[in-house]
């Protein structure tokens, strides 16, 4: 059973990084970021094949079984993501509406 | 006072011809602000003696307001009056607006509408409960907060510098006015319904309600 979820789960990062490769390669992401994925999904393969690096820290945070430690990390990151995509599709639609309006303005000044 | 007119447009190629119809023969200066429309607003708008501008995506009333609002005060106004282009709005209450802005006493003029008027019920009395929250919260009282037919200055259009940029834009109005104690007065308007799924929807509303709580927190 647990071997069957580290297999999906290893499965499931390679199949990240093959994805960010392809955004790498249509130019969607610059080096620094497909470093860092990679990075992050080797490191998550890394975790899944070999739990038990993960018990000192489980301990540490009072956390009683290593799979729980590996979803509250799971969480966290997950949050963050969304925060900062949130972030960001708020400043791109904050500038969108600028140029948007600007133009409008603009084209009206360039008829009179 | 120096009064222009700025009728934000979406979609609206069936009805806008008749509201310019009427509007121009106000002999008020006219601002339109096509708001990224796919039909023929902007032919239709083109036909008549107006300032045109166009978005070229859809970015909602706020912004459409906005740029109109921007316009029409490069252009010398000192004042504009906001009209829907749905028709929704009758002409022959813009009197009301201008009399009021002409005063000088009012920053703002906010347009109300009542049951006699038109209203369906169940939009009155959201209207009305969302007029108590407002209240609660910002010290202000209006009778119709999304009532999109209103008045206002040049000092107040700087002092507002409103961020929503869809229906959010009259509660948004409100709550500022509240809270940047500009003068204001509401006059009675009458309104006519058209399109049950244009406008305000039950979601737009959620959305303003929770904007209205966001508004409470920054202060």
């Amino acid at each position: 059973m647990i071997l069957g979820l580290q297999l999906t789960a290893i499965i499931f990062s390679l199949v990240m990084i093959y994805f960010a490769l392809i955004h790498y390669k249509k130019g969607q992401l610059n080096g620094t970021e497909i470093l860092s994925w990679i990075i992050i999904w080797i490191a998550a393969m890394f975790v899944v094949a070999f739990p038990e690096i993960l018990r000192t820290y489980a301990r540490t945070f009072f956390v009683t079984r290593v799979f729980d430690l590996m979803v509250l990390g799971g969480f966290i990151l997950v949050i963050s993501l969304v925060s900062a995509a949130y972030v960001r599709s708020k400043r791109t639609e904050k500038k969108l509406e600028e140029l948007v309006r600007k133009l409008a303005l603009r084209d009206t000044k360039k008829k009179k | 006072m120096r009064i222009f007119i700025v009728i934000p447009a979406h979609n609206e190629a069936k009805r806008i011809g008749a509201v310019l119809a009427d509007a121009v023969k106000t002999k008020l200066p006219i601002v339109v602000v096509d708001d990224g429309s796919t039909d023929k607003t902007c032919e239709v708008a083109k036909k008549f003696k107006v300032t045109l501008l166009r978005h070229r995506i859809n970015l909602g009333k706020g912004s459409a307001l906005k740029t109109g609002c921007e316009a029409a005060f490069s252009m010398g106004a000192q004042a504009v009056v906001f009209l829907d282009s749905d028709g929704q709005h009758k002409i022959e209450d813009l009197p009301k607006f201008i009399r009021a802005l002409n005063t000088g006493k009012y920053d703002i003029v906010f347009g109300s509408r009542n049951l006699n008027m038109g209203v369906p019920i169940e939009r009155y009395v959201g209207n009305k409960l969302a007029s108590i929250l407002v209240n609660l919260l910002f010290n202000i009282y209006v009778s119709d907060l999304i009532c999109g037919y209103r008045g206002l200055t040049k000092r107040a259009f700087q002092k507002l510098d409103w961020e929503s940029t869809g229906y959010g834009v009259e509660t948004e109005t409100v709550v500022k006015c509240g809270r940047l104690g500009l003068t204001h007065c509401e006059v009675p308007v009458a309104t006519v319904y058209y399109d049950k799924f244009k406008g305000v929807s039950i979601l737009d509303a959620l959305g303003i309600l929770l904007d209205v709580f966001r508004w409470r927190l920054k202060r």
